[in-house]
């Protein structure tokens, strides 16, 4: 308080003083550099006084100054504060930057924000300019190479597929990896949501709402999020509304998706050679020939469209008065994938409004409103009907279409469960259906309604206190159809046999209610003790609940168009089920800096759940973390060293974070298991009441450097992630009989450690051009460092499936396989290394007494005769390589001359291999099916040296080894990817505003182009088509996006 | 800073206290009952009963599927997979059809889980009933017959798994490793660890354990039941019985348990629960619970083991609406003894199109017809099966040709003839005990085509000297198809080899996941 006396003392004697001098008149209007637009609102005050005024509706002012050696000062929310000495100008027009770097001086975090010099955590801002102009229904799918230590795998081409995103590595076996995800403070629900679609529920947020993204990685920037925080927290903040300023915009861009690259399989001639061959090898009559009219079809041109159309609008209009701002937009985005099903349509509205009620309350109220209508299709990876699966195996000699069929396409008649063979005399082995058909007919779909709204009250009683209430609601509703058609697939049938038409409607409804209330407290003590507290309390209830109904033997095809009609099945059932979780905590936080030199933080979180044993349901988890700010010390001001690096952080931090779990693990259960129509109950989980969550220590040391007066800005990190207690439900035998083979336990646990390395700047910089470049590279080992343990004997590893391992030593999920050592020059067998180094040929041809699929001892790699009986065994496999990435990155740059900038972005990633599963079962088989063109070069004669076996019809389990892995199908993963280039053309304000009378304030056009290329040696169809297991099995190809669009403020 | 910190508090303690009032932490489930009630009323126990047979049919597959492992369908397919009698037409039974299986194979894994899964919800329910009638929940006597009907199952499933996954009980009376003979309930870890303690017992103590829960199961079973046929009765275990006793070549004992369901002479109808043989050959196929329905695992519209797993699907013909994956090997039904005006061979069997195509055929049975609800049973005891266990053992056991093994085996046979006063079997229709023995034999895979027997039957004669396939048999390459193959009294041509008994193949791999988890568990040689 005195101190507020002496200042308002001196400011009373100030102006005193002035009311003696002279005064004139200046006038003049403000305007913004942006885009030349008048700025209304702009405080002018005459410096040192409290002389002031603001400028009207048009950005103009008339103030009264003393004499000529006053200075103007202009000054406005989000602009640059601009001092203009008068002297003799009785007219200054000046023009006010915005505050490029508003948010970048500040790092967002949980429950409230930081000055960025004094965050001594980890994390990566996510610039929303960087994706502002790119064509995208969601913002997870343009976040690869945008941060260090964040690895984000798009997997296939579906428009409506969550991107999977993994911070600083793969934290957890059986538990979620998926970061933490906090919009506006509140933790959504997120995840891929609908029952009979990919479905993304982050979609529901406009990537063009976003203004900032903070990816928070170390343990000291995540531990305010305590149990919740192992796989690292996004926060995103949306627009806010710029008091004074009314401002909008309208953002539209249309463009075109197309497949970046097909599966390479058999035109209909080398389809008729290679399936003959298969048969005449294994003894059989041939089956494929030509028709008269040569038919040859692309299958693929059946279920993939050319330049699929995509569009998305959004108009926005931002601003305030003194007391109140608002940010509100209308968006509607439509993207329609390349498989003709797949689409994502998107309707969305936010509204962010605050209004200061005095100056001691504000209340304000974000809510976005959003439906999606997502379309799918069957993507099963080996389903008959899969469009994948079924286009690399359908016959390429023979037609879609049949005019004879009353659909007109090639279906078998009556029997329509099967395609007419054309001049084959059989048709495609294992009936995969005629995908042309089945997309078009059979119908995956959901639409989605999601509002999140949050309304918070802030109180600040005194000078640095902030008190604040924050209650949110976030509610999904998911309406999902599906329906097959009873003339041809998975729907096949007639009212005697077979399904005869399927029809599936489900619902669910997720309601997440959040309320936080906490504290915010700075102060500073004497000159140089600055001190920051959090302190709050958090309740989280969520509810799930969904049901359903399915019909079967449809009475007619009418009834399944676009719902489930009662009365129209002859089968109908239903499902249902519902949960309800919940979460309390109380945390806090302390900052402390002395003379913005030195920083220490502490944090600690107590977090209760309910999905564990009351008597194990708290959890305690700490940070801390320190800074030095180096280049403040007088010894680095006088070195010299200060004129290259003018700022130096370091930084270390350590905390304990959890990782939840879900459901109710620590009780033993009994679900409803009817027999037949005959009610029931069953033991469906053996609990564990001892159950903890999963426990990870992070250890982070960094840099920040400033480079030539931040010219050039350099991090770089080294972290460790151990994790403890991980939750497995460790498999029990299973001649035990326990539901699900396990049961769940705190044994085991993992690392991760890597370094992040960030660098950019300004590589040139004159009047009109600049050349601004990052180069960002992180690199990040898993490996299991011990599991569980059977009568006192530790568990080296655990099988994951029938490709991976998780064993101590090795990276998470190691690929596990047999070793191909080659094809048998002298007969064409696949020979395989044992574990011993002899070698196993597997006996293709037929002939007593060595039985086909059988392994027989090869005494060297081409010896034609075959040995004595032998087996590949568990034993025999070894491990084959790391299916995670393990290095990757971005290097992107920013040329700008006058209204013309250019970005290119390079992303890369690799260190990782790939198994192959599409070549194995689809392109590889052995079937009466299409390949691959890789079949080609099989061996057809003895001194043929080649990696493809010999074709003998029937055999592919036993030729490809199915099901499990082997090296003959393992590829490398890595990378680089032309990931985007964006051509943007600002015009001229000045010739705008004179053209369109002030109209339109700004236009900006721009051209671009995503996922343009990629080079690598993976053979599929593309690297990041990959399963968390590193397999790639039938994957719709990716999407290269070319679009334009425009920007206009109004 | 006084003031300062009261206006902090007077800020900061309304604002805790309207949030702390919440229960967001005290949640229980609403999809399951707990372990603490789910055997608390009387009615609970019978739906934990329920829940056991439930397991019977549709344990989770190894991608947690239902496909009607152990006993809603998988038994039956696999088991006539692994023999002669059919031809696995596509892919989707070749890995069991050619024996090219390994610890991995998703089937026999399958196979294995899903019958310790039943074994082990049966153990659970045993605890749960005798904790019941301790605390009188429900009566001792109600107790006992739960108990009998789980352990009745529980040998079911042990007597499979023995026949699948070891050498049959003739080889060496039994001295072969068995598979884990499961009798307590593993609803806990330190459960779980017991189990692991416990190595492979022999066959022959496998044996044992299987008489004792099925004697357990005859001494506390009623004769009948509500709803019948798919729950075990006391004709149920005594079939049972009769079954394991005739793998045991105990032919003494196949013919004791036969007397207790089959009178000494004809009209043959069982004392206890009244089964007899149905009129025709198809009466215990259009109904589910016929006269001769012993035991059967129940399937219907609404639960059933599915388009993957359910016997219509996979056995119809594609032209019927089913999928036509496992059709009739004319290592059957070329067999000339199986006559050509045989009732069967109309009454349950047409030429049909397989999965390959509308206009590719094979033989294809009709046992199963359900082929949009897929709501057949899965027979597994027939009163047939009664009848020709016992004709089997009179004929063994006969020093000549037994006359009562005629009368059985006719009883059968005799109603699927067309002429049975000229074709029935007499005395004279054979020349010694042998050719009876091989008559019963054949009219087994007759009878009992497309249920299944088949592969129980290689299995416990594998070593027979008279008997024998020789292992597993040559077979019909896979999906050889057409109806030039089928004629009865027409060629043979099984072009895949056989696998002889010695071959490691002849019993299936103890899974892998079984191995490592349970390290005292034994791999069966070769694998």
């Amino acid at each position: 308080m005195r101190n507020f006396l002496l200042a308002s003392l001196c400011l009373l004697l100030g102006f005193c003083t002035q009311l003696r001098a002279q005064e004139r008149t200046v006038t003049g209007a403000v305007t913004s550099s942006d885009d030349s637009s008048p700025l209304p609102g702009v405080s002018v005050v005459v410096k040192g006084t409290l002389v002031g005024t603001v400028t009207d509706g048009n950005g103009k002012y008339s103030i009264r100054v003393p004499n000529g050696n006053s200075t103007l000062v202009f000054s406005f929310v989000g602009m640059e504060e601009l001092e203009v000495l008068v002297g003799s100008q009785s007219v200054i027009n000046p023009s006010l930057k915005t505050l490029a770097n508003e948010l970048s001086e500040v790092v967002v975090v949980g429950y409230g924000v930081q000055q960025r010099k004094a965050f001594t955590g980890s994390a990566s801002k996510v610039d929303a300019k960087q994706f502002a102009n790119l064509m995208t229904p969601s913002i997870d799918k343009q976040l690869a190479g945008r941060a260090t230590g964040v690895q984000v795998t798009n997997v296939g081409g579906g428009v409506n597929t969550p991107a999977r995103i993994r911070i600083r590595g793969t934290n957890s076996v059986n538990q979620a990896n998926d970061p933490l995800i906090v919009v506006d403070g509140i933790p959504i629900i997120s995840g891929n949501l609908a029952s009979t679609t990919n479905s993304n529920a982050l979609g529901d947020i406009n990537p063009a709402d976003i203004e900032n993204m903070e990816v928070l990685k170390d343990g000291s920037a995540t531990a305010i999020y305590g149990s919740r925080a192992a796989a690292g927290v996004i926060l995103i903040t949306t627009k806010k509304g710029t008091k004074g300023r009314g401002k909008v915009s309208y953002d539209a861009s249309i463009g075109f998706n197309n497949a970046l690259k097909r599966f390479d399989v058999l035109n209909a001639q080398e389809f008729v050679m290679i399936a003959n061959e298969k048969l005449a090898n294994a003894g059989q009559a041939l089956r494929a020939n030509m028709d008269a009219a040569q038919t040859n079809t692309n299958w693929q041109d059946q279920v993939m469209v050319n330049n699929a159309a995509v569009h998305n609008h959004t108009l926005s209009a931002q601003g305030g008065t003194e007391k109140t701002s608002y940010y509100m937009s209308l968006n509607y985005s439509q993207q329609q994938g390349i498989i003709i099903t797949n689409f994502n349509k998107a309707y969305r509205a936010r509204l962010n409004v605050e209004h200061e009620a005095n100056k001691y309350l504000k209340v304000g109220n974000n809510i976005t409103i959003s439906r999606q209508d997502d379309g799918d299709q069957n993507n099963g990876t080996n389903a008959l009907s899969g469009a994948i699966s079924s286009t690399l195996r359908l016959l390429p000699n023979v037609s879609p279409y049949n005019a004879n069929h009353p659909t007109g396409f090639n279906i078998n008649w009556p029997n329509g469960n099967s395609m007419n063979p054309g001049a084959n005399t059989t048709s495609v082995d294992d009936n995969f259906t005629n995908a042309a058909f089945t997309l078009r007919n059979n119908q995956y779909r959901s639409d989605k309604y999601r509002i999140i709204n949050n309304s918070f009250i802030e109180i600040s009683p005194i000078q640095g206190l902030k008190l604040r209430s924050v209650f949110s609601a976030d509610m999904l509703s998911d309406y999902s159809f599906q329906s097959w058609t009873n003339l041809h697939g998975d729907g096949y049938g007639t009212s005697t046999g077979g399904t005869n038409g399927y029809v599936y409607n489900e619902n669910q409804n997720r309601l997440r209610y959040t309320w936080q209330n906490y504290v915010n407290y700075n102060l500073t003590l004497g000159k140089n003790h600055n001190i920051y507290l959090t302190a709050g309390h958090e309740v989280q209830r969520d509810n799930y609940k969904w049901h359903s109904t399915s019909g079967s033997n449809i009475s007619d095809m009418f009834f399944i168009k676009e719902n489930f009609i009662t009365g129209s099945a002859a089968i109908q059932t239903t499902g249902g089920s519902m949960t309800q979780s919940g979460f309390e905590s109380f945390f806090g936080r302390f900052n402390y800096d002395f003379n913005n030199k030195y920083f220490v933080q502490a944090s600690i979180r107590r977090d209760g759940q309910s999905s564990l044993a009351p008597e194990k349901r708290y959890g305690v988890f700490p940070g801390f973390s320190a800074g030095w700010r180096v280049s403040q010390e007088g010894f680095w001001v006088n070195s010299g060293l200060s004129q290259y690096f003018n700022e130096v952080k370091l930084k270390a931090s350590y905390a304990r974070v959890g990782n939840t779990l879900s459901g109710f693990p620590y009780l033993s259960t009994y679900g409803a298991r009817p027999y037949g129509n005959i009610s029931g109950i069953a033991v469906s989980a053996i609990g564990n009441s001892d159950l903890q969550w999963e426990t990870s220590n992070k250890y982070d040391v960094g840099v920040d450097i400033g480079i030539l007066n931040n010219r050039f800005n350099l991090t770089a990190d080294y972290f460790v992630n151990d994790v403890d207690n991980l939750v497995l439900g460790v498999p029990t035998p299973l001649s035990a009989g326990v539901p699900g083979n396990s049961i769940s336990q705190n044994i085991g646990s993992l690392r991760n450690k890597g370094i992040e390395l960030s660098i950019g700047g300004d590589i040139l910089k004159t009047k009109d051009f600049t050349w601004n470049a990052n180069f960002n590279y992180s690199n990040i080992k898993n490996e299991i460092t011990a599991l569980y343990s059977i009568g006192g004997t530790a568990v080296p590893y655990i099988q994951n499936g029938g490709y991976n391992l998780i064993e101590v030593g090795q990276p998470i999920n190691v690929i596990h396989g047999y070793q191909f050592s080659g094809v048998n020059s002298a007969n064409g067998n696949p020979v395989y290394v044992k574990a011993d180094g002899t070698l196993a040929q597997l006996n293709i041809s037929n002939g007593a007494p060595f039985s086909i699929g059988g392994y027989y001892v090869a005494s060297g790699q081409n010896e034609g005769t075959l040995g004595a009986q032998t087996s590949l065994t568990f034993n025999d496999r070894a491990r084959l390589g790391n299916p995670t990435p393990v290095w990757f990155g971005a290097f992107t740059n920013n040329f700008n001359y006058k209204g013309l900038s250019l970005e290119v972005m390079l992303r890369y990633s690799g260190g990782n291999k790939i198994f192959n599963i599409t070549r194995q079962d689809a392109l590889m088989n052995q079937s009466f099916q299409n390949n691959g063109r890789e079949i080609l070069q099989r061996w057809q004669k003895p001194g043929d040296i080649t990696n493809v076996p010999k074709l003998y019809y029937g055999q592919g389990n036993n030729i490809n080894q199915s099901q499990l892995a082997n090296s003959r199908f393992l590829e490398s993963g890595d990378y680089l990817r032309l990931q985007n280039i964006v051509l943007t053309y600002s015009v001229p304000s000045k010739a705008l505003t004179k053209a369109t009378k002030g109209f339109v304030q700004s236009l900006r056009l721009f051209a671009q182009g995503q996922n343009l290329a990629v080079w690598t040696k993976y053979s599929g169809a593309d690297p990041d088509n990959i399963s968390t297991l590193g397999l790639d099995n039938a994957v719709s190809p990716q999407i290269r996006t070319v679009s334009f669009g425009l920007n206009v403020g109004f | 800073m006084k003031t300062l910190v009261k206006r902090i508090l007077i800020g900061a303690i309304p604002l805790a206290m309207m949030s702390s009032c919440e229960t967001a932490l005290d949640k229980s489930p609403f999809n399951a009952i707990t372990d603490a009630s789910a055997f608390s009323t009387a009615d609970r126990c019978l739906l934990s009963l329920y829940g056991v047979y439930d397991a019977a049919q549709s344990s989770p597959y190894t991608d947690g599927t239902v496909r009607g492992y152990p006993f809603g369908a998988a038994n039956i397919e696999q088991g006539d997979a692994r023999g002669e009698d059919v031809i696995n037409v596509a892919a989707f039974f070749q890995i069991t059809y050619q024996a090219t299986y390994n610890t991995t194979t998703a089937n026999n894994v399958g196979h294995w889980g899903a019958l310790y899964a039943l074994i082990n919800k049966a153990n659970i329910s045993i605890d749960g009933f005798k904790n019941a009638a301790k605390s009188n929940i429900i009566t001792a006597a109600a107790a006992a017959q739960y108990e009998a009907e789980c352990r009745f199952l529980r040998a079911l499933a042990h007597h499979e798994a023995v026949t699948l996954f070891a050498r049959p009980y003739l080889d060496g009376n039994g001295n072969k490793l068995g598979v884990p003979y499961r009798d307590f309930a593993i609803n806990s870890g330190s459960a779980v660890d017991q189990v692991r303690a416990i190595p492979r017992p022999t066959v022959a103590e496998n044996y044992e354990k299987i008489l004792a829960d099925l004697d357990f199961a005859e001494t506390n079973l009623p004769a009948t039941l509500s709803p019948g046929t798919v729950r075990a009765t006391k004709a149920a275990a005594i079939a049972l019985k009769q079954r394991v006793k005739l793998h045991k070549g105990d032919w003494a004992g196949v013919i004791a348990e036969g007397a207790k369901l089959v009178p000494a002479a004809a009209p043959f109808v069982s004392p206890i629960g009244a089964w007899k043989l149905t009129d025709e050959p198809s009466g215990p196929f259009t109904n589910n619970s016929s006269t001769e329905s012993i035991f059967s695992i129940r399937n219907d519209a609404l639960d059933n083991t599915g388009t993957n797993g359910a016997l219509p699907s996979m056995y119809g013909a594609a032209n019927l609406g089913a999928r036509g994956l496992l059709a009739i090997s004319p290592i059957i039904w070329n067999n000339a003894k199986w006559l050509e005006t045989d009732k069967r061979r109309t009454q349950l069997y047409l030429t049909g199109a397989n999965a390959n195509g509308a206009s590719t055929v094979n033989v294809f049975t009709k046992k199963y017809t359900s082929y949009t609800e897929r709501a057949d049973f899965a027979p597994q005891i027939r009163y047939a099966e009664v009848l020709l266990n016992s004709a089997e053992a009179e004929a063994r056991q006969a020093t000549g040709v037994s006359d009562r093994a005629i009368a059985l085996l006719n009883a059968v046979r005799n109603r699927a003839l067309a002429a049975p006063a000229t074709e029935a079997y007499t005395a004279a229709s054979f020349a010694d005990k042998k050719a009876l023995i091989a008559a019963i034999l054949l009219e087994r895979r007759v009878e009992f085509l497309a249920e299944g027997k088949r592969w129980s039957d290689i299995h416990r004669n594998a070593v027979d000297p008279d008997f024998n396939t020789g292992g597993i048999p040559a077979k019909y390459a896979n999906a050889a198809q057409g109806a030039a193959l089928y004629k009865v009294g027409g060629a043979i041509n099984p072009t895949q080899a056989a696998i002889p008994y010695a071959d490691f193949r002849f019993i299936w791999p103890i899974p892998d996941t079984e191995k490592t988890q349970n390290p005292i568990i034994e791999q069966n040689p070769g694998y």
